[in-house]
């Protein structure tokens, strides 16, 4: 076991300099985006230390740090990962530097005179927030991040975003969430009284409910997961955010923020209530599945380029859905593989969209048309993400959702034949939208925009470099990543829940 | 017939007898010292009495022996005693915003409240300094407040909740601006508060009926042994309910609420939201919990079921509301309806949670109110919500205060609102009141939609031509918002001091 | 049963209850069967004295009629707790201790009285 305070620092660093920047005057643009860039880049130095720190294979829980906070309430300040929360912790110390540099100039673009210290200060708030829910092992210590992580999201979308409806996508992301929070609320107080005044994971795991108790609680954790993932029917208030947050801002809504909802499914509903878990699995994978469809079909139709890559979040995330509920290690460990492809894939495209949406200055895909010419650069990166997104062999995206097909075909065939019919929908979707903005003839409006004819920037392409590097990686050799994964799901799917795989043919895969 | 001289212990009674010195002094001080001394003689005055008197408790509180005196009217036990603690704390806090006369000159309140509204002598005394006289009604008030807390009989406490109530009455019929509305309010909350107190006393004579003993002992004896008719018990109960029901502002005894925090001085209305709700939980308390814990079973279902209506009439009309006020009476009511769920929980964890409640929500409420006293224009203060469009782009520390304290009452964590919700909810599903925690979860999020309204309109709004200035805060309210926001988010993030001194208080003396 | 015994100590008030409500129905009765009437605008009058009301019947009091009924009141409530206090003054070991307790008492009642008179409430211009 590692000394040195990893977790403790990956949280509250981020804080820390999220509260040094709340004091930047406002004149001090340029000196907090350098600041930030700084801050965030240590930040990731010290997730690559945390990576390096953690033995694949050893406990599973490693990296433990440990502080009294509120000794009456057996409350603490409780930090480890598995690896599965390492990952994801991973994820958030790659992508927040990127976005740091994906938003230099996001805020000067938009209307009205908006701090640009205040913006970075947020996004660092975020960033520490999201690291805190993945790393707490205490339930109220998770709580505490889950919704306090809420208010910098809130003010990203509602001060900073790009349309006229972003303070009603605003408000309705805020209420969705804090009604998601306070059934979780409940759940959580009821934990506490059942489970013995404590909110160590560890000991709640143990713990036995009622029948009935253990059903109502794992409901008041699940509604606000499927929410904060989200699933169909909760889905609603994501295309709205989506489209009204600054891209970036976006970017980290659903690649990272989002997959809290899948990742509290996993460490919270599986593990604290097992036997809810299972009774409620069917239900699950039906809304996983409608969500899979429906997300698709949605997405087709849509006109407006971040609304549709946030419905194709909405399918993605059935895919994750199917593949926890599934309880196969093989499908559990694609879809947590699958949660951090995801974040790199529609990190890049909603990224790559943000930069065409700053060029153009409209997210409306009839605004566009050929633009192929005009920038062919942003174009292959925007395929890229594309096929990333499609889930292109090659790509990494596409290891995790053939491991979820082929755990879940394992289980339930109907189910994996079903989800597969997403994946053609995501075909369609994804060349659809770029036939439509990038090939073709080039719509005479876009000559107009001097902006349209500047192609990628030094700047964009360093942002967008080390992920199209990774994807690819990862599309080769997801060994590194399934490694520390796989103990982790194993861990949840057979101590936890209690299931064993049903065809050894699973070993054989790992 | 024979008589005992009652023992008096005059140190347990130090507390309250330097207040009721201090007042008489006060009044004295009216009436002699030269008009233009009397506001720095008064406050001082009122400052050193508080102090003095929350000295004697911490005393009290240290000496650990919990007595009966002054012939059973009156004891001092650790509830008691922590309540009367909160009340001259909140108490010096809401002093600091009575004696403000920086923001308007000569203070909120008017030089003679007698003169006819709107007449030439009216506008000649704008200019005047307020009244004085409001320090010595305060120190009554609190005194008052304070043996509400403590006392151990029926009669004593509806002396002691005239002493409180006649006071504040008057102080609400004292605002310098908008004359007419806060006589109004003055009047309307005298007659209905009328209405209450004979309730009140009506309850007592039908107890003194069932029991034959108005002391709290007696009386619980009397509800196991008594072989009267229990309706005399049923009835009494339900008249006693009503007139405290009253004054905590429970559903269907609210409609004052708007209407009186309206209408009085703002640092009146904060006085009331914190002190007065202290006091009358407290009375509420001791009541069900010491005179009538075996009936539990009688009044459980009926005050549950208003508890339950209190929460969502409150949270729905919240909603509706376009004075910030008003919204404040509102969301006052819905949180009397929180407390009551934890006064419901008839165990030592919901004695415990509501009074760490009372002084959370205290301190949150009277920094509150001390934001509302600021923001004003030539008219003084602007509390209708449209005027507050745009406020974070004029002054954003204040607006960050405002937002805080909104998010406070909207129960996200980090702040005192979380701890409390968190401690009342769970003290009732350990007293088997789950169904009121579901009722107060679902009202939570009502109730969090107005508190969101009110920050989407400082921060995302664009400020128009009438948004009004904040006001620089002179020292007194500079304190009190200092205080209220300090104590919020302290009590928020470390409430283990708090929690340590409530559950020393241990549970009441019988 | 219980609830008749309980009730049964109220039943002479409730004879008595009865027996004023005949008498005072009786007694109005028999003034109405037996008198004689003449009625006439005068007699309707509001002020029989013969002077006629002037302006409406809503009229503002002034304000100073309440503060001399309050000083009444409060020394009305002053007496009324000195009878009982005279009783017991003479008891065994209530001596001082009640003479000072009720000097506080009308001392508390005096500041009021004080305070009056300060206001120049006590002065009618």
């Amino acid at each position: 076991m590692s000394k040195f305070p990893f977790l403790t620092l990956l949280v509250t660093l981020p804080l820390l300099g999220a509260l040094i920047l709340a004091f930047f005057p406002r004149s001090a643009g340029e000196l907090a985006k350098r600041f930030a860039l700084v801050w965030t880049l240590v930040v990731f130095a010290l997730t690559v230390g945390a990576w390096l720190a953690f033995k694949a294979g050893g406990d599973r829980f490693q990296l433990k740090d440990d502080y009294p906070w509120i000794p009456q309430w057996g409350v603490r300040f409780t930090f480890e990962v598995d690896g599965i929360a390492l990952v994801m912790v991973a994820l958030i110390g790659l992508l927040v530097p990127l976005i740091v540099v994906a938003s230099w100039k996001t805020v000067e673009a938009l209307d009205g005179n908006r701090s640009v210290p205040a913006y970075f200060a947020l996004l660092l708030a975020l960033q520490g927030m999201m690291i805190g829910v993945f790393a707490a092992s205490d339930v109220l210590l998770f709580y505490v991040f889950f919704e306090a992580m809420l208010v910098p999201m809130y003010f990203l979308i509602g001060s900073y975003g790009s349309h006229q409806r972003r303070q009603y996508a605003a408000v309705k992301f805020f209420l969705y969430s804090l009604v998601g929070g306070l059934f979780m609320l409940a759940a959580v107080i009821g934990l506490w009284v059942l489970g013995g005044n404590t909110f160590d994971w560890h000991t709640l795991v143990e713990a036995e409910f009622t029948t009935w108790a253990e059903r109502w609680m794992f409901l008041g954790f699940f509604v606000a997961f499927a929410i904060k993932a989200p699933f169909f029917p909760f889905h609603t208030w994501l295309p709205d955010a989506g489209s009204a947050a600054p891209a970036p801002a976006a970017a980290l809504l659903v690649a990272v923020m989002d997959k809290v909802g899948t990742f509290g499914i996993l460490r919270y509903c599986l593990s604290l209530f097992p036997n809810a878990s299972k009774y409620f699995a069917p239900l699950a994978i039906a809304l996983a599945l409608v969500g899979i469809i429906y997300g698709a079909l949605l997405a087709v139709g849509q006109n407006d380029l971040k609304r549709l890559v946030s419905y194709t979040s909405i399918a993605h995330f059935g895919f994750i859905g199917i593949g926890i509920f599934a309880f196969t290690t093989q499908a559990g460990s694609g879809a947590v593989l699958y949660m951090l492809n995801h974040g790199l894939a529609t990190g890049l495209l909603f990224l790559v969209v943000g930069f065409l949406v700053a060029r153009r200055g409209s997210a409306s895909i009839k605004d566009f048309g050929g633009a192929g010419k005009l920038v062919p650069w942003l174009s292959g990166v925007f395929f890229i993400a594309g096929m990333a997104s499609l889930a292109l062999p090659g790509t990494s995206p596409f290891v995790s959702e053939f491991l979820v097909l082929l755990g879940v075909f394992a289980v339930n065939k109907t189910v994996a034949v079903i989800a597969t019919l997403g994946i053609v929908l995501a075909a369609a979707y994804v060349l659809w939208m770029y036939q439509r903005t990038m090939q073709g003839t080039l719509n005479p409006a876009l000559n107009e925009v001097p902006a349209m004819k500047k192609d990628l920037s030094v700047r964009e392409l360093a942002v967008v470099a080390p992920l199209i590097g990774l994807i690819l990686f990862l599309g080769f050799y997801p060994k590194p990543v399934l490694d520390v994964i796989n103990p982790a799901v194993q861990a949840t799917f057979t101590q936890d829940l209690g299931v064993s795989d049903p065809a050894p043919k699973s070993e054989a895969k790992k | 017939m024979t008589f005992k001289l009652p023992a008096i212990d005059y140190l347990a009674l130090a507390p309250m007898l330097v207040l009721f010195g201090a007042a008489c002094a006060g009044v004295l001080v009216d009436a002699l010292v030269p008009r233009e001394w009397r506001y720095h003689v008064q406050v001082p005055l009122s400052l050193v009495a508080l102090l003095a008197s929350g000295g004697f408790v911490v005393a009290l509180a240290n000496r650990k022996e919990h007595v009966v005196t002054a012939g059973s009217a009156v004891v001092i036990d650790g509830p008691g005693l922590f309540l009367q603690g909160s009340i001259v704390v909140l108490g010096i806090v809401a002093l600091f915003l009575v004696a403000e006369r920086r923001l308007e000159p000569g203070g909120a309140f008017v030089a003679q409240a007698a003169v006819v509204a709107g007449s030439e002598a009216d506008r000649k005394q704008m200019r005047k300094p307020g009244v004085t006289e409001v320090y010595p009604m305060m120190l009554f008030a609190l005194a008052g407040m304070m043996l509400f807390c403590s006392a151990n009989d029926l009669l004593t406490m509806f002396v002691a909740l005239e002493v409180f109530s006649l006071p504040l009455y008057l102080l609400c019929a004292l605002a310098r601006r908008r004359r007419l509305l806060s006589q109004e309010a003055a009047v309307k909350y005298f007659l209905l508060g009328a209405f209450a107190s004979a309730f009140f006393l009506y309850g007592v004579a039908m107890i003194y009926g069932y029991a034959g003993k108005v002391d709290f002992r007696g009386i619980n004896e009397a509800v196991l042994g008594s072989s009267n008719s229990k309706t005399l018990l049923l009835i009494g109960l339900a008249m006693l309910a009503i007139g405290l029901l009253f004054k905590v502002a429970a559903v269907p005894f609210h409609v004052w609420t708007p209407d009186v925090y309206q209408g009085a001085p703002t640092p009146i209305t904060a006085f009331m939201a914190a002190c007065t709700k202290v006091a009358a939980f407290g009375g509420l308390l001791r009541v069900l919990y010491v005179a009538f814990e075996r009936s539990s079973w009688d009044f459980r279902p009926t005050l549950g079921v208003i508890a339950a209506a209190t929460m969502i009439v409150g949270a729905v009309l919240a909603v509706t509301q376009t004075d910030i006020k008003r919204l404040l009476a509102y969301s006052s009511v819905a949180n009397a309806g929180y407390l009551l769920t934890g006064t419901l929980s008839m165990n030592r964890d919901g004695l415990k949670y509501t009074m760490f409640y009372l002084v959370a929500y205290g301190f949150t409420v009277l920094a509150a109110f001390a934001i509302v006293m600021l923001v004003r224009d030539s008219d003084g203060e602007a509390t209708h919500l449209a005027r507050w469009a745009g406020l974070g782009r004029r002054s954003p520390v204040f607006a960050s205060l405002f937002t805080f304290l909104m998010l406070a009452f909207a129960g996200i964590p980090l702040t005192s609102g979380f701890t409390a919700k968190f401690g009342v909810f769970a003290a009732a599903v350990g007293g088997n009141m789950t169904w009121l925690v579901i009722i107060g979860v679902l009202s939570s999020m009502i109730l969090a939609f107005p508190y969101l309204r009110v920050v989407v309109l400082m921060w995302l709004s664009v400020p128009g031509d009438d948004t009004p200035t904040v006001s620089v805060p002179g020292a007194f309210t500079a304190a009190a918002l200092f205080v209220g926001v300090a104590m919020t988010l302290v009590l928020g993030v470390a409430p283990n001091q708090a929690l340590e001194l409530v559950n020393d208080a241990g549970a009441f003396l019988r | 049963m219980c609830g008749v015994d309980y009730l049964g100590s109220y039943r002479l008030l409730g004879l008595l209850l009865i027996l004023g409500a005949a008498f005072f129905t009786v007694a109005f009765t028999a003034n109405r069967l037996l008198s004689r009437r003449a009625p006439s605008a005068g007699k309707n009058a509001t002020y029989e004295c013969g002077i006629d009301p002037v302006g409406g019947d809503w009229a503002q009091a002034q304000v100073r009629y309440y503060v001399y009924a309050y000083l009444y009141v409060l020394f009305a409530v002053e007496s009324v707790f000195l009878f009982p206090w005279a009783v017991t003054y003479a008891l065994d070991g209530f001596g001082m201790v009640t003479v000072v307790e009720m000097a506080i008492f009308v001392a508390v009642l005096a500041l009021g009285l004080l305070y009056a008179w300060r206001k120049r409430v006590l002065s009618w211009t």
